[in-house]
């Protein structure tokens, strides 16, 4: 201790550090509990589905949206593309570093695929398990990225009442500036009033939230500044003050451009899809048609056998939401964790969640493989075999 | 689902970008790369193998080499031992051939002593015989009695006798 103390810069680092943790206390949102709180930001609205950062199109089967866990999947489509165009085009005998690490990598995986699927089916097994491992990972580690999560266009307070299932809201502030004609002014003060007070939909919607972003000049960008605990107005509050917020203001939600890609549960779902797809491809193709449905739907073995089959098909369908859910779960759960304690402690409350957050994205995304791996592996062994030996 | 946020052009989009992603890998990165790790790998195995077959024959040409110097010094010690036994077998014949020749030698020598001895023997006889007709002439020349012709004789032969002698 005397050792930290008599050295100059030693000391210096150790006040730097208490100052951070005592700002860090004080300005989060516990200090705000004593009216300090300087640091704090809102917590951000979260919200389960992916959020929409601009509009698409039309499809048969429902509007197509950008949705922000799409452009970081397409993100880390990208880096992992990179990569393996580098490496590719520097494969070498002797290995330079990118590839030494990748071929580390591969080779694990290789093992593994050998060790649960056996070396005949393993270099089958293999591109799959592996796709999934470092795709998950690469998307999970980017997650926790900064700027993902808290840099974003505002979504207004009329897309906000849209997701509450209030689908004919009107923004007073909008409507006040669009429409300054007089004759219109009226009627539409008096409908925005019956609609924002009125009593068929403002019940649940009332009290929700509205974050109050600066607005750039008319730019929709806003990022979750720190400072910003307090500006917060309820849809009540919003509708009273006729969407007046404050000059240079705007009310609304922070969309955030990026966002951890599995925390969508259309992204996990699909990965499990795919897997399990796959799988079944390999039953098939590994064990023939009969061999493979025959696990499903069994005739030979009586009643129970029957039963047994159906529940196979359960099984497979409860794979596919474990998979999905797991994921998902995990991921989601610690976004909101690292929001939370951004929150409640800014600077130091989240340096040993990021951690652990890199140990989850990457358990996840090993877990996700192996299981998989197994499943796949299973899937190539037939049940009469078994039984027989 | 909606609330879940799942919903149909969201999942086919993220299905269809994974597949993207798994197609694109396994062609630009998995398949070079396991091709690679599988070349090297028997490049090593090939490589062993011939370190191993070189250790295996080192260690043969190693023992036949001893095989070989072992021969060479067997060879050696019987080709010395020839040798030795040639010598000693010229140099008992010669011994032998050079103890002949002496003996030989001295063999002529002495039938050559003889020789001449018998020789001298002959000659002195023949000289004594004359000697003694000589000394008969002598006799008869003069007045011969017969004490004085004994004498004569005797006288002769004392002095052949003791000159021969």
């Amino acid at each position: 201790m005397s050792k930290i103390l008599g050295n100059p810069r030693s000391l210096a680092i150790l006040l730097i550090c208490i100052a951070v943790a005592a700002a860090s206390v004080l300005g989060g949102a516990l200090g705000s509990a004593f009216g300090l709180g300087f640091f704090a930001s809102s917590l951000p609205a979260i919200q389960l589905p992916a959020e929409k950062v601009t509009d698409g199109f039309d499809t048969p089967i429902g509007k197509w949206d950008v949705m922000n866990t799409m452009i970081t999947t397409w993100l880390a489509m990208l880096v992992l593309i990179l990569i393996s165009v580098k490496i590719r085009s520097n494969l070498n005998e002797v290995p330079g570093r990118l590839q030494a690490l990748f071929e580390v990598i591969v080779e694990f995986f290789l093992g593994l695929c050998e060790q649960i699927a056996g070396k005949e089916h393993a270099r089958r097994f293999f591109p799959l398990v592996f796709t999934i491992f470092i795709f998950i990972v690469v998307a999970n580690w980017m997650g926790i990225l900064p700027g993902f999560g808290t840099v974003g266009r505002i979504a207004g307070p009329e897309e906000i009442a849209h997701h509450h299932d209030v689908h004919d809201y009107h923004d007073p502030a909008l409507a006040d500036s669009e429409h300054k004609t007089a004759e219109s002014k009226m009627e539409k003060h008096a409908k925005h009033h019956s609609d924002s007070h009125g009593g068929d939909h403002g019940a649940h919607l009332d009290s929700v939230k509205l974050h109050i972003f600066t607005d750039y000049q008319s730019m929709p960008i806003a990022a979750l500044s720190p400072a910003s605990l307090n500006e917060e107005v309820t849809f009540a509050e919003y509708g009273e003050k006729h969407g007046d917020v404050g000059v240079g203001k705007r009310a609304g939600h922070l969309v955030p451009f990026l966002r951890s890609a599995n925390t969508d549960l259309n992204m996990s779902l699909a990965i499990a899809i795919v897997a399990m797809v796959m799988v079944h491809f390999w039953g098939l193709s590994i064990l023939g048609i009969l061999g493979h449905i025959g696990k499903f739907i069994n005739f030979k073995a009586g009643p129970i056998g029957f039963f047994v089959g159906l529940l196979e098909i359960i099984g497979e369908v409860g794979r596919v939401i474990s998979f999905t859910f797991r994921l998902f779960g995990n991921i989601f759960a610690g976004e909101v964790l690292l929001m939370a304690m951004a929150f409640l402690l800014p600077f130091i409350g989240i340096l040993p969640f990021l951690g652990l957050e890199l140990f989850v994205g990457l358990i996840q995304a090993f877990v996700f493989s192996m299981l998989t791996l197994v499943f796949a592996a299973m899937a190539s062994v037939s049940h009469d075999g078994g039984d027989h030996h | 689902m909606g609330d879940l946020g799942i919903n149909l052009p969201g999942l086919i989009t993220q299905i269809i970008s994974f597949v993207i992603l798994f197609v694109i890998l396994s062609k630009v990165l998995y398949k070079p790369l396991v091709a690679m790790l599988d070349q090297r790998a028997e490049k090593i195995t090939a490589g062993l193998e011939a370190a191993e077959r070189a250790k295996e024959e080192a260690a043969k040409s190693e023992e036949s080499i001893q095989e070989q110097l072992q021969e060479a010094r067997t060879e050696g010690q019987k080709l010395v031992t020839q040798a030795r036994e040639t010598a000693d077998r010229f140099r008992e014949e010669e011994m032998a051939k050079v103890k002949e020749e002496l003996d030989a030698e001295r063999a002529r020598a002495e039938s050559n002593i003889q020789r001449e001895r018998d020789a001298a023997i002959e000659e002195l006889r023949k000289e004594f015989a004359g000697l003694a007709i000589t000394a008969a002439e002598k006799v008869v020349k003069t007045s011969l009695d017969e004490e004085g012709h004994r004498a004569l004789i005797e006288g002769v032969l004392n002095d052949e006798g003791a000159r021969n002698n």
